[in-house]
């Protein structure tokens, strides 16, 4: 049953966080607290490569659903609190907003994602609703028609080329996400021969959900509550998702457009990441099939590994050290990985970045070849 | 007819059986597995299934679901399928993860299909027409086989940017592969490819070539052709016109071609040669949109439309048509042919359809 209760630890955090919240003072650090120790023990576990029990599956829906609709009552919740003045001093003020900002991303995003990529209409509900999470109920589609369809080249509004800083990146990726999901929404009221005012487009259901959702952290929180959490789910889940994206396909190559293969991302496989993100970032599995559930995702033993989750967020943030990490990764990448037509793109956008000497072997620095390597004996080991 | 490739019942639980019908009544039957999208699988089976672009954009995969379920990738309303048509059930299989065993209506191809490769080649003749059209040709590093209308993916080496282009050349006989590759070129104002080619002689760079794609040149040997081509549209038309008229002593054909002005006229010395080397066999209507009313033509002026009917001289009711061209004309000319009582199964499409500019 372990593999079922491992999931429990969003909600678990959520709740810690709640009460931390209630409690007030410096016990609103009480959830991300928590959050970040369960994050620095897991930079010391080894990577986890097992798969789920796969007996009672609905049991990991019912944990996923619960968590997307802890996360609603949890912001919620925070918009009351600001509203009811109930954060009086600095500490209490600034530690409840970076924690509810910080966990939205961590424990609120994830089910969210899952769930809009779900098949079964409830679930899949939920996760379009979820999207008020992230305050951006448009991001489904970018997602998973231009995303999923076009990863690992730079048509895909997600992607970060090699020498592309975060903050380039995320000024980059939201007019492109924009452009593309008006594009998309266009092209669906066209299909369908409607005006683009047609009740019945989906744009107008996704706008009226998020209109729903701001009317009811204002009746909450007044104007104070609603404004702080909804800056909370801009600069967190919505905001960080795009750095999420800029380390899981950071320089990587498709040379096949539309066909996805499994070295065409980044992968992080440390234990409490996998339980805490929902296996998203076990991120070859996903892509090769998107409706495929998060229990059901085989993480590649074989595949591109970065170094743990919440250190390479914290690297991205201070370009020059993400690059002293990242460069040898995409070196290795580059010798191992990418077909030839690939290794050929990669030699120019290294040279595009700048970075010329990942174009020329360095036998006494370079990664060894099996490095991420990992055949059942060492995983045993 | 009905050809099993399967057992009869699929083997293992995670496997669905696929009964594709066509509308001449024949069934072909075989497993792939739960998951799997539809089109991608029956090819690697080797099933002549329908298909051009496989990433959602030609339409040509075009399949109606009797029952069994699919999930589409991405909402059918962003496909070529109309609203009609995905009320009617229709889904594209290239788009359709297959869910459970299924019944579905499409129409198979009956001959082999050929492996998909990716093979590097250099440029050995970058030649400007008239009209803003390059022939581009490229020496294999490895030969390849393919069919004629059939196209292929190129790229430059080193380039994330890929486009699509049919073969003009006649496959080799026998079933021999071929060295070489030619493609004709048309300059998009701000396309990010075709800029980039034209920008310089570029013979002697490295490409790199994906294919073969798609199934267009397919109907009877022996039955008269009539081909509609817009612009470079006329690549796989030459293709197809070629490898047909060696396969047959008694095919004729009809090419209508479709070009703005005359002096776009990019492709007078191939089809010269045509017509010489078939006189009997091959005839020509050059068809311009937008010359000006003033000039020395005296051939016929509008869109390609405007040429077909019974002035033409075609047995509509019997010929196969062959069309290639933007989206908007091969969609129009469609319509004008059924309604001209060509039957819809013996019309070939390819539609030309811009790409993106990464």
């Amino acid at each position: 049953m372990l593999d079922y209760t491992k999931y429990l630890l969003s909600p678990a955090i959520l709740a810690v966080h709640a009460y931390g919240l209630w409690l007030g003072g410096n016990y609103v650090w009480l959830g991300m607290a928590v959050l970040l120790g369960v994050l620095f023990i897991d930079a010391y576990l080894p990577r986890d490569y097992s798969m789920r029990d796969q007996r009672y599956v609905r049991i990991y829906d019912v944990i996923c659903a619960m968590t997307v609709i802890a996360s609603f009552v949890n912001i919620f919740f925070f918009s009351w609190l600001v509203g009811q003045g109930h954060f009086a001093t600095t500490s209490a003020s600034v530690g409840a907003f970076v924690g509810t900002l910080f966990i939205g991303f961590v424990i609120g995003a994830p089910p969210v994602h899952e769930l809009f990529h779900r098949e079964e209409f409830v679930l899949r509900w939920l996760g379009r609703i979820g999207q008020c999470l992230i305050y951006d109920p448009w991001r489904e589609i970018t997602h998973v028609v231009t995303h999923h369809m076009r990863v690992a080249t730079p048509d895909d509004p997600d992607y970060a080329r090699r020498g592309d800083t975060v903050y380039g990146h995320i000024l980059r990726t939201f007019p492109g996400q924009w452009k593309e999901a008006y594009h998309l929404e266009k092209m669906m009221w066209t299909k369908r021969g409607r005006q683009w005012y047609d009740p019945r487009n989906a744009w107008v259901y996704k706008a009226a959900t998020l209109v729903a959702f701001t009317a009811i952290l204002y009746a909450l929180g007044g104007l104070m509550g609603a404004l702080l959490a909804i800056l909370t789910l801009l600069l967190g889940p919505r905001m960080l998702l795009e750095v999420f994206n800029y380390v899981n396909h950071y320089g990587l190559i498709s040379a096949t457009p539309g066909r996805f293969e499994k070295h065409q991302t980044w992968n992080h496989i440390t234990p409490m990441v996998r339980i805490l993100a929902l296996e998203i970032t076990n991120h070859a599995g996903h892509h090769e099939d998107s409706y495929k559930p998060f229990y059901k995702l085989e993480p590649d033993t074989n595949g591109p590994v970065q170094p743990q989750f919440l250190l390479v967020v914290l690297l991205a943030l201070v370009p020059p050290l993400f690059f002293m990490m990242i460069k040898p990764l995409l070196k290795h990448w580059d010798t191992h990985y990418a077909s030839p037509q690939e290794r050929e793109i990669a030699r120019r956008e290294n040279e595009r970045a700048g970075w010329h000497e990942l174009n020329s072997p360095d036998p006494a620095r370079d990664l060894p070849a099996d490095v991420w390597n990992m055949t059942a004996a060492r995983i045993a080991a | 007819m009905i050809k099993e490739r399967a057992a009869t019942a699929p083997a293992r639980a995670d496997l669905c059986r696929v009964t594709v019908r066509g509308k001449d009544g024949s069934e072909e039957i075989f497993d792939i597995r739960r998951n799997d999208l539809l089109l991608k699988a029956a090819i690697e089976q080797g099933v002549d299934y329908p298909h051009n672009c496989r990433v959602g954009v030609c339409g040509s995969c075009k399949t109606r679901v009797l029952s069994g379920r699919v999930s589409p990738m991405v909402d059918l309303a962003l496909s070529p399928l109309t609203n009609q048509e995905i009320e009617a059930g229709y889904v594209l299989a290239c788009q359709a993860k297959v869910r459970e065993s299924l019944v579905v209506e499409a129409k198979l191809g009956r001959h082999a299909l050929l492996p998909v490769r990716t093979v590097a080649s250099r440029v050995v003749r970058w030649q400007r027409l008239a009209g803003d059209v390059i022939d581009l040709r490229l020496a294999l590093d490895a030969p390849v086989h393919f069919n004629a209308g059939q196209y292929c993916t190129i790229a430059e080496s080193g380039s994330f940017t890929r486009r699509s282009y049919s073969y003009y050349d006649v496959p080799p006989e026998e079933g021999a592969p071929a060295g070489e590759v030619g493609f004709l070129v048309k300059r998009l104002p701000g396309g990010q490819f075709s800029e980039w080619l034209f920008e310089k002689d570029r013979t002697g760079c490295k490409f790199w070539i994906e294919g073969p794609f798609g199934i267009m040149g397919v109907d009877d040997p022996d039955r008269d052709g009539l081909c509609v081509a817009g612009g470079t549209g006329l690549a796989p038309i030459l293709s197809i016109v070629g490898d047909r008229l060696k396969k047959s002593r008694v095919a004729r054909f009809t090419i209508v071609f479709g070009v703005r002005t005359s002096g776009d006229m990019f492709a007078n010395d191939r089809l010269d040669q045509l017509l010489a080397a078939y006189p009997d066999r091959v005839r020509l209507v050059t068809i311009l949109s937008h010359e000006p009313a003033d000039s020395a033509w005296t051939g016929p002026r509008g869109l390609v439309t405007a040429a077909l009917g019974e002035k033409l001289g075609v047995d509509f009711g019997d010929v196969a048509a062959f069309l290639c061209g933007n989206l908007a004309m091969v969609e129009a000319v469609e319509k004008c042919l059924v309604a001209l009582g060509v039957q819809p199964d013996r019309i070939h499409a390819d539609k030309f359809v811009p790409s993106g500019t990464p």
